[in-house]
């Protein structure tokens, strides 16, 4: 037992566990929360039947995904058609072995974390298109073809971007670029005079790319094809592929954090006098004014089931807040905390673009991959070179 | 898209963003949660069907002249009556009303000259079998029950 | 397979064609898509993405109105109308009543054709207002369309308060109107005016500079002005490549030459023109609708015409400038109770004819662009 406890594999091992157990609650509740998002954006309430607010829509959607008939085309490459949306799943997942969630929980912190990041979204395309190839059916096909050009187009600029940030930090190693922010003193997205803002703005375009969100949507287009790779994917694998892109967007997210946005570290990470007000006094208000919200929404409910849970919802919140309080904690928490603030913002960021623009054509989308942003991303890659050497002189 | 510089910045992204960042208010949101909020309808609005009865007498105010079967495009309406022979009038004995044929359209409202037959604000008129949807002369009368909502 | 369009004739088919030989592709769009506005059906030939031609299928929704008109009394078949381009039902029972009082010959009251305008031009607005929302959908947009719902709400609402029912108004009969207006008419119709000046900038703001909007429409599904005219292209597909006609103009009706107001043209014929010249439509029907509700007179809402409506044998073609284009009904009476031939030109029909023509050479994304710019309501074309 002493052993077991001690051996380096546990941590690891405790948070990859929790990493898969927790991870498809979390794409549910970020499809609810794009619902949400979306909903605002358009004038409208989004889902408020199930639960309080439609705080358990996740739940009901998960459980009708996983009760539908699993149809599979008699058409179909039958082992392609099976394989093809765990693929997805199990590339989009394993990036976050190497995510620096925060600076005591990370799964592992490989010296080439990065390179790992990146070759696993580009195997993750490959479930797209094995997915769309098999299923036999034309739309399908025309969304993978369009996967498999977009993806490789938008790796090019994402790759440049990225390695404007490496550049910047000087290391590969996931937890060595924040560490290097910290030195630095300044997040990344601001260091060179601020001329790694167009790295910064030129990632989230290509990851936006990446990860086939809007206005990038092309392989799932669905006014155009249907829905694209996924067309004949129903239920459980369908569910699948649905949680693959929130996996991608969650990784995109955090890789454009870590690098460019300070990780884990709380704004302006040297002034010491912010130290309690950021790491203190910011989530505890936040989860306080939360708690109220809720308190507030409890009020508003009819069904006494949903008065509890909102305030059950309340006491979690207020719970957070104390936790965050309490001196010894709060170092081990905090960081974590910074580092899912910065993704939300982030991931707010593409439900807002999605919400506003139209969507590119296919010629278009190549158009500004290669005649835009690779240009512009090898500039800003050359421009940060000289920058740098400048400063070093 | 003239301009360079705006190009350049995206200012005409920035400008839908912008945009769409306004709608967030929460006093824009427009949904009405039907069930539990019933949207109010017009006084006009032509929804079911009711046979107006004398609001003393509770007699009916039909004469049983069916002009508005002959107006109906769909002749969905079947008056039968029979003819009393004390005050040599028609005296109505069943009237249906096939909701599920209606189109709603007010032209048996219109012919009728005592205004007995009236296409009222009620909306919901669901039912789980086709013959559910046809309405004798009782259910004109009283009108549907009024559905509830379970939450 | 219908080979007609195929043309350049297809080669003859591989041995063993598989989906990755690099022959055609032939896919077919509709009924069940989400981007062909009901149940249309399009026979695509694609290479690669590239559109080689285009088939229409139609009659998924076909009712047979034009038949059940012969057995139907002149007054009974008016609901019917509405049912054709449900979208902008008003316009249709414009179109029917003033066919069949051109055969009646009776004169309308100024006050209800004064009615009629301002119904009619609301009407365009809400139409008008559903094929934005819907375009800017299939171009991708998932915004502009609930926020055209919400505008278009409040003139389903005048629709409702004046004659009882929002989408198939039935809100004229043959001789006039039936109802008198409700008390807050005219504030309603002006304040609807006022809502759509204002809210029309943020439809500027949401797509007109945009530029991946603006890529995505100029220079896709151009239809010049001599191919307008060769394929029967009426409304503003036709004023989008510069021709100056709008039967408002040219055979003013219902009292249209009271109002001053313009007819937005445009030069290239292409999508986002059509865009420009239907958001520009929408402003001049505000403009009519305020001049007509300032001079509303006062007076009778029906003209002298019977309870029975039996017109003398005869024929009458009326056509008005409905909001997708020209739409004209045609009746023959035989002297008796019911028409004896009606026959509807459907705006929708007719332009959705210029489709492969417009599609040829463009890419999928095109295609679905270019349906919603024809702006179509299948009610309409399958009839
Ligand atoms: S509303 Fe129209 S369709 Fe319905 S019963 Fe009356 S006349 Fe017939
Ligand atoms: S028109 Fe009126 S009075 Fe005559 S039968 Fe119908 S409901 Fe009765």
């Amino acid at each position: 037992m002493e052993e077991l406890l001690s051996s380096p594999y546990l941590p690891p091992l405790v948070a990859t566990l929790l990493i898969i157990a927790l991870f498809p609650l979390v794409a549910g509740y970020m499809v609810l929360a794009e619902r949400k998002v979306l909903a605002d954006l358009q004038v409208r309430l989004g889902p408020m039947r199930v639960g309080p607010y439609g705080a358990l829509q996740p739940l009901a959607d998960a459980l009708k995904l996983m009760l539908k008939e699993d149809i599979i085309p008699s058409g179909a490459d039958k082992w392609v058609f099976w394989m093809a949306p765990v693929l997805s799943t199990f590339t989009a997942l394993s990036a976050f072995a190497v995510l620096p969630l925060s600076d005591k929980f990370y799964v592992a912190d490989v010296n080439i974390g990065i390179l790992f990041i990146l070759a696993m979204s580009s195997i993750g395309a490959l479930g797209l298109i094995l997915g769309g190839w098999s299923s036999n059916s034309k739309y399908s096909l025309m969304g993978s073809l369009r996967a498999a050009a977009q993806m490789v187009s938008y790796e090019v600029p994402l790759g440049f971007a990225t390695v404007t940030g490496i550049m910047c930090a000087g290391t590969l190693s996931m937890q060595g670029i924040i560490q290097a922010q910290y030195e630095r003193g300044v997040w990344g997205a601001f260091d060179n005079y601020l001329l790694m803002l167009i790295p910064t703005v030129l990632f989230i375009i290509a990851g936006t790319a990446e990860t086939n969100r809007a206005p990038f949507d092309l392989p799932e287009a669905e006014s155009e094809i249907v829905a694209g790779f996924h067309t004949e994917y129903s239920g459980f694998r369908f569910a699948l592929y649905f949680l693959a892109e929130y996996a991608a967007i969650f990784v995109i997210s955090g890789i454009c954090v870590t690098l460019f946005f300070g990780g884990w570290l709380r704004p302006f990470p040297n002034v010491g006098f912010l130290e309690t007000p950021l790491n203190v006094g910011l989530p505890v208000v936040l989860f306080a004014a939360i708690a109220l919200a809720c308190i507030k929404g409890a009020t508003r409910q009819i069904i006494t089931g949903f008065k509890l849970g909102m305030f059950g919802l309340a006491g979690a919140a207020l719970l957070l807040a104390a936790l965050f309080a309490v001196p010894v904690i709060n170092p081990l928490i905090v960081g974590l905390f910074w580092f899912l603030a910065k993704v939300a913002v982030l991931v707010y960021m593409f439900i807002w673009y999605r919400g506003t623009f139209p969507r590119f054509r296919y010629d278009q989308l190549m158009d500004v991959g290669w005649k835009w942003l690779i240009p512009m991303s090898l500039g800003g890659l050359i421009v940060n070179s000289i920058a740098q050497m400048l400063a070093r002189s | 898209m003239a301009n360079p510089i705006n190009t350049f910045l995206l200012t005409d992204l920035l400008k839908g963003l912008w945009t769409t960042f306004k709608n967030q208010k929460p006093s824009l949101v427009v949904t009405e949660q039907y069930p539990r909020e019933r949207p109010p309808v017009m006084e006009r609005y032509r929804g079911a069907p009711r046979l107006n009865t004398h609001p003393e007498t509770a007699e009916t105010l039909c004469i049983s002249c069916n002009l508005c079967a002959l107006a109906c495009p769909e002749q969905l309406i079947v008056v039968t009556s029979e003819r009393n022979p004390e005050t040599r009038r028609k005296d109505l004995t069943n009237f249906t009303y096939d909701t599920s044929r209606c189109m709603f359209c007010g032209l048996c409202e219109d012919a009728c000259p005592v205004d007995a037959l009236e296409l009222t604000q009620d909306f919901e008129m669901a039912t789980f079998t086709r013959e559910g949807q046809i309405w004798d002369r009782q259910m004109l009368e009283e009108g549907p029950l009024p559905t509830e909502y379970r939450h | 397979m219908p080979d007609t369009i195929l043309a350049p004739p297809p080669p003859p088919p591989a041995p063993e064609a598989t989906l990755l030989d690099s022959n055609e592709l032939v896919i077919n769009m509709g009924p069940q898509h989400p981007s062909t506005h009901g149940v249309l059906r399009v026979i695509l030939k694609l290479d690669g993405e590239t559109v080689l031609g285009a088939e229409c299928v139609i009659g998924y929704l076909h009712r047979g109105v034009e038949k059940i008109a012969e057995n139907r009394t002149y007054q009974q078949f008016a609901p019917y109308v509405d049912r054709m381009d449900y979208v902008a039902a008003v316009s249709n029972g414009l179109g029917y009543c003033m066919a069949v009082e051109k055969l009646l010959d009776v004169e309308i009251p100024e006050r209800a054709q004064a009615v009629r305008v301002i119904l009619a031009e609301i009407n365009r607005i809400a139409s008008h207002l559903l094929w934005l929302g819907t375009h800017a959908l299939d171009i991708g947009a998932i915004t502009p369309v609930f926020l055209c719902f919400r505008e278009r709400e409040e003139a389903l609402k005048i629709f409702e308060k004046y004659c009882g029912a929002r989408l198939t108004t039935h809100a004229f009969r043959i001789g006039g109107l039936q109802y008198e207006t409700h008390d807050t008419f005219e504030k309603d119709c002006l304040a609807f005016c006022d809502l759509m000046d204002e809210k029309l900038k943020e439809y500027h703001a949401l797509l007109t500079g945009n530029r991946i909007w603006v890529n995505r429409t100029k220079g896709i599904g151009i239809l010049n002005a001599a191919d307008c005219k060769d394929y029967g292209v009426t409304g503003p597909v036709l004023r989008a490549a510069g021709e100056k006609w709008d039967i408002r103009k040219a055979q003013p009706y219902s009292g249209y030459e009271k109002y001053d107001f313009d007819i937005p043209t445009a030069e290239n014929g292409d999508t986002f023109d059509r865009y420009m010249v239907r958001m520009e439509e929408v402003t001049q029907s505000c403009r009519i609708v305020r001049q007509a509700v300032e001079g509303l007179p006062a007076g009778p809402i029906k003209g002298k015409i019977g309870k029975v409506i039996k017109p003398p044998p005869g024929e009458a073609y009326v056509s008005i400038e409905a909001p997708k284009g020209e739409l004209g009904y045609y009746v023959v009476s035989d002297g008796s109770l019911n028409p004896y031939r009606l026959r509807v030109r459907p705006p929708s029909f007719v332009n959705l004819g210029a489709l492969d023509k417009m599609c040829r050479g463009s890419l999928v994304a095109d295609v679905v662009a270019i349906i919603g710019t024809i702006d179509i309501v299948l009610g309409e074309v399958d009839r």
